[in-house]
């Protein structure tokens, strides 16, 4: 059970992981969440989330190529694993499932 | 997107070494690399003020377990391990060692408690007057005038300052200077207010209306908007409006208010209360017309009762201000007004000019006398003595740790023996060190929580704990116990850790103890004892002096009553209605008037004799007055009410007979009033001088006079009340005053009482000292004992061949004590020429009438040192010398 679980937080990191794809990297997180939800999130919880996705095997990092901008520092760009993938799709699938058995939806859109 | 240039805009280095400090190496780079990104992009939207400042917050937020503990796990495993181990013999060690354990806590949470208490007077001294809005574009305006009499002594700012300024001030400068926006006069008194069956004396404040645009005192019932429109319109604090008007609504209340006549008044607008950090107090604001005597120097330059505001527009400068004001001066003061102003001007020294004060700098400026204003000084005085106490407290740590060395010598050796690095022994014993810290921290927290009603009572504070503020004293506390840890350790460890495990293994090291440090660290912390015992000896004995010297007037059984009838002859009337009232009363048995009494009010005249400058306070008084105060009369009589003539006669005191260089001062008139027509009013008594005012202050000339056209009324009824119960004799004299005057409220005070309080700040210094002497000496005398302790213990084999060889009882008493009593009686060598020093320039300056510092004095401080220090290390001198030698030399 605890393995299987995400928090809402998580999830919405890991999902931009997967957006970004090649390019996922804290602060391309930070303001892809702002872009997309409009929600201003912190950098250091953003890092902390993601180290915690990469302990679950959910995306795993690598550093990228060095650049002029950033003082010179490299990016550490997560991607997202085939499980971190899975998981996406089981907690979709979860929810749709949920979702239908809500009556007055049914109501409403019959 | 544009590059900002590297070189031009950088994160602030310490906040990339801190997370380089903290965050694991692999992640470093990643997360460094998006904080730049972040810096970048807010050095671009914000500058590079707020960005580096939103690059310190970031890096804290980094500062999180979820970072930090990626760390340790794999890297520093060995001192993770050791941590452990070190808990574990750091409790041992002070579980084992008991006293000195509970010594060192002792000294170091009291030390703590002490700092911690400091801080919140210190964070209030500067919070006062914070929470305007407007702070920043308000200043008070006051005068700085030439005082020749401070340059005569030698003083090096030889002006006077004040706040109460001409009413026209105000207005001018707001019609006038284009830099002012809004402007408030704000004066205070006291009058009668009724309410329907509720009748008080009552504290008022005048000010105008923009007082409410300038001071963020929140309206909170009310128009606050068209505040003062009406001349009637009253604002109430909370508080007031609950005394007079219970739970009832009190807007749009009507009631009376008499200062001098009454007046109907109506509630417009209630206002939160200020709090106790504010320079501005007030419990009730009316209109400054309001004010019976506003109206009659609404135009005058020359009366100074009107202390001023003014708020001016951002980027004013306070120079020009000043400049703008000074102008305002030369335009509308009359020329013989500033020709007066400067006609004992010293070349050299500037002429009477105006000043400003802002807003926050108001409560810390003492040169300006103002409400609840203090003197920085006691904030630094008060630090000094927390640290002064916080040094005792660490000299014992380090004394003991360095004399208790010897026991873990072995354990350094097997230490090092096994692998230790040196670093990692230091790291020990610091730890060691920051631990017992933190338990005196929350014993000293503790000490606070306990403590800070009385710190209270003692500075005259209200200082209480809020949410916000638990967190930030528990935050101070916490530092400072860790730099305490720090410092009280780092000399311990860095000398325990120095030992040779070969050496301390083959026990070639002698058991007695060489740390010669420690032997000046007594004599500094008895220096500091023995100073703080003789300033607070000599403080004591000055306010013994001040409580119980002849004032020259009988203060005991003496109260007085406010007429409460305004400033008019209402009063003289009221008074002579009590004195007929109780003409055969058993309780009661003198009545007479005066104008003050002894809490402080005064009234002063200068007047021009033959060309020469001469003053004088003056006293209204009646005929009763010097008999009721069993003044004595030194030459002539008293004042008789059946001579008519008597009211253009005056009673002088012996100063002024010096002050006028009279010879004979009965055949003498003094032509105070400078009337041009006649001799002046005749002198038929001279009274021996008594203390009118307080001692702090020369007795200076003055004289008494019965006429209430130039002298004024008799607001205050002073009543002389036969011993006995105190309370029931006061119950009756007020059943007796609401059975004559119904309708006004009864306000009394003791005149020694009032006599006392006018060195009420003293007695609070000597509170201070007091307690803080005690916990110095306390903490001071452990230490001393837990050494004594020590000595006592390395020299055991000594003391028991000693005895077998024949030593008397007595002379190994000498043996251990000799070398504390020298420590002492160094100290108090070095103790006594500074403490005097302190205490004659600072404390005792302020005082005309001293008690005399001798000799004696030092000797008696010394004596009682001494007696305590001896006192202290003998037990374990007794204890050590009454021991059969037999058990301590078997195992040899």
């Amino acid at each position: 059970m605890g393995k299987e679980f995400l928090g809402e937080f998580e999830e919405l990191v890991l999902t931009m992981v997967g957006v970004l794809g090649e390019d996922a990297y804290g602060n391309a997180i930070v303001t892809e969440i702002k872009d997309r939800v409009g929600r201003d999130v912190n950098l250091s919880a953003v890092h902390v989330t993601l180290y915690r996705l990469e302990d679950k095997g959910l995306v795993k990092s690598h550093m990228g190529g060095a650049t002029n901008a950033r003082g010179g520092r490299r990016k550490r760009i997560f991607t997202i694993t085939n499980a971190g993938l899975a998981m996406l799709r089981a907690m979709k699938e979860a929810r749709m499932d949920l979702w239908k058995l809500i009556p007055q939806l049914k109501i409403a859109g019959g | 997107m544009q590059k900002p240039d590297p070189r031009t805009s950088s994160p602030p280095s310490f906040a990339r070494k801190f997370l380089e400090w903290f965050c694991p190496p692999f992640l470093y780079e990643g997360i460094e690399g998006d904080l730049m990104e972040e810096f970048d992009t807010d050095v671009e939207e914000l500058g590079e003020k707020r960005a580096r400042r939103r690059y310190i917050f970031n890096v804290v937020r980094f500062f999180r377990p979820e970072i930090i503990l990626r760390n340790k796990l794999s890297l520093q495993i060995m001192n993770t391990i050791m941590i452990g181990n070190y808990i574990k013999v750091a409790s041992r060690n002070i579980a084992r060692r008991k006293l000195y354990s509970f010594i060192n806590a002792f000294g170091l949470s009291v030390a703590i408690a002490f700092c911690t208490l400091i801080y919140l007077f210190v964070q209030d001294e500067r919070s006062f007057d914070q929470f305007h809005v407007n702070k920043d574009y308000i200043y008070r305006i006051h005068d700085t005038d030439f005082n020749p009499d401070k340059y005569k002594k030698g003083e090096a700012d030889p002006y006077d300052r004040f706040a109460y300024l001409p009413a026209p001030l105000g207005t001018t400068a707001l019609a006038e200077l284009a830099e002012v926006q809004y402007m408030t006069r704000f004066s205070q008194g006291e009058g009668v207010m009724r309410y329907r069956d509720k009748i008080f004396k009552q504290r008022y404040a005048n000010a105008d209306s923009g007082f409410f645009k300038m001071f963020s005192f929140p309206v909170l019932a009310g128009d606050h908007a068209h505040l003062f429109r009406n001349l009637s319109d009253a604002v109430l604090t909370r508080e007031t409006a609950k005394k007079y008007f219970g739970d009832e609504d009190p807007i749009g209340k009507i009631f009376t208010i008499d200062v001098n006549g009454e007046k109907t008044m109506r509630v417009a607008a209630v206002i939160e209360a200020p709090p106790a950090n504010s320079s501005i107090q007030f419990e009730m604001i009316l209109p400054i017309e309001m004010n019976p005597w506003f109206i009659g120097n609404r135009e005058r330059w020359s009366n100074y009762s009107y202390p001023t505001f003014i708020q001016v527009y951002p980027d004013t400068k306070t120079e020009s201000l000043q400049d703008n004001l000074n102008r305002l001066y030369q335009k509308y003061v009359p020329e013989e007004t500033r020709e007066w102003r400067e006609r004992n001007l010293v070349p050299g020294f500037k002429p009477y000019e105006y000043g400003v004060t802002a807003l926050s700098d108001i409560h810390l400026r003492k040169d300006v006398d103002w409400q609840k204003v203090s003197d920085p000084q006691y904030s630094w005085i008060l630090g000094g003595i927390a640290v002064l106490i916080l040094v005792i407290a660490c000299i014992n740590y380090i004394s003991l740790a360095l004399t208790t060395s010897a026991s873990r010598r072995i354990e350094v050796g097997i230490r090092k023996v096994v692998g230790a690095y040196r670093k990692q022994l230091v790291q020990q014993f610091g730890f060691e060190s920051i631990v017992l810290a933190l338990i005196s921290m929350m014993i000293g927290l503790g000490l606070v929580a306990i403590f800070l009603p009385y710190f209270n009572d003692f500075t005259g504070k209200e200082i209480v704990f809020t949410a916000a503020s638990i967190f930030q004293v528990a935050g101070v506390a916490l530092a400072l116990s860790i730099v305490v840890g720090v410092l009280a350790g780092i000399y311990p460890s860095l000398y325990l850790s120095g030992f040779l495990p070969a050496s301390v293994l083959k026990g070639t090291f002698t058991s007695r103890l060489q740390a010669g440090f420690t032997k000046p660290l007594v004599v500094f912390q008895f220096f500091l004892s023995a100073s703080m015992i003789i300033c607070s000896v000599i403080m004591y004995r000055q306010m013994k002096y001040v409580t119980t010297k002849d004032l020259g007037f009988d203060k005991e059984h003496v109260v007085a009553v406010g007429t409460q009838t305004g400033w008019n002859v209402q009063a003289d009337r009221a008074v002579e209605q009590f004195r007929n009232a109780v003409k055969n009363d058993p309780v009661i048995l003198h009545v007479a008037g005066a104008n003050f009494s002894f809490d402080g009010g005064w009234s002063r005249n200068g007047f021009k004799i033959n060309g020469e400058d001469k003053n004088a306070y003056v006293y209204r008084v009646d005929p009763e007055y010097i008999p009721l105060l069993g003044i004595e009369l030194k030459e002539g009589r008293n004042f008789d009410s059946q001579l008519a003539s008597d009211s253009n006669a005056l009673i002088v005191n012996e100063a002024f007979v010096v002050h006028m260089n009279w010879t004979d001062p009965l055949q003498e008139h003094l032509n105070w009033k400078e009337d041009s027509t006649g001799q002046g009013a005749k002198i038929i008594g001279v009274v021996k001088d008594y203390h009118f005012l307080s001692l702090e202050r020369k007795i200076e000339p003055m004289f008494m006079s019965i006429n209430q056209k130039d002298v004024g009324y008799t607001t205050t009824i002073l009543i002389r009340l036969a011993a006995g119960d105190i309370s029931e004799n006061i119950a009756h004299v007020q059943d007796t005053w609401t059975r004559l005057f119904p309708d006004r409220p009864f306000d009394y005070s003791f005149v020694d009482e009032e006599v006392a309080r006018q060195y009420e700040s003293y007695t609070r210094w000597l509170n201070i000292m007091a307690l803080s002497t005690a916990f110095a000496i306390v903490i001071a005398c452990l230490g001393l004992f837990g050494l004594a302790g020590i000595n006592a213990l390395n020299r055991t084999r000594e003391i028991g061949i000693r005895k077998v060889m024949g030593a008397e009882l007595t002379s190994i008493f000498v043996l251990l004590n000799r070398e504390y009593i020298a420590l002492a009686l160094i100290a108090f060598v070095f103790a006594t020429p500074v403490s005097w020093y302190i205490m004659t320039r600072w404390w005792l300056a302020d005082f005309q009438f001293q008690t005399e510092v001798g000799w004696e004095l030092f000797a008696m401080c010394m004596l009682g040192g001494l007696a305590l220090a001896l006192l202290t290390v003998s037990y374990h001198a007794i204890k050590a010398a009454l021991i059969n030698p037999a058990t301590t030399l078997k195992h040899e």
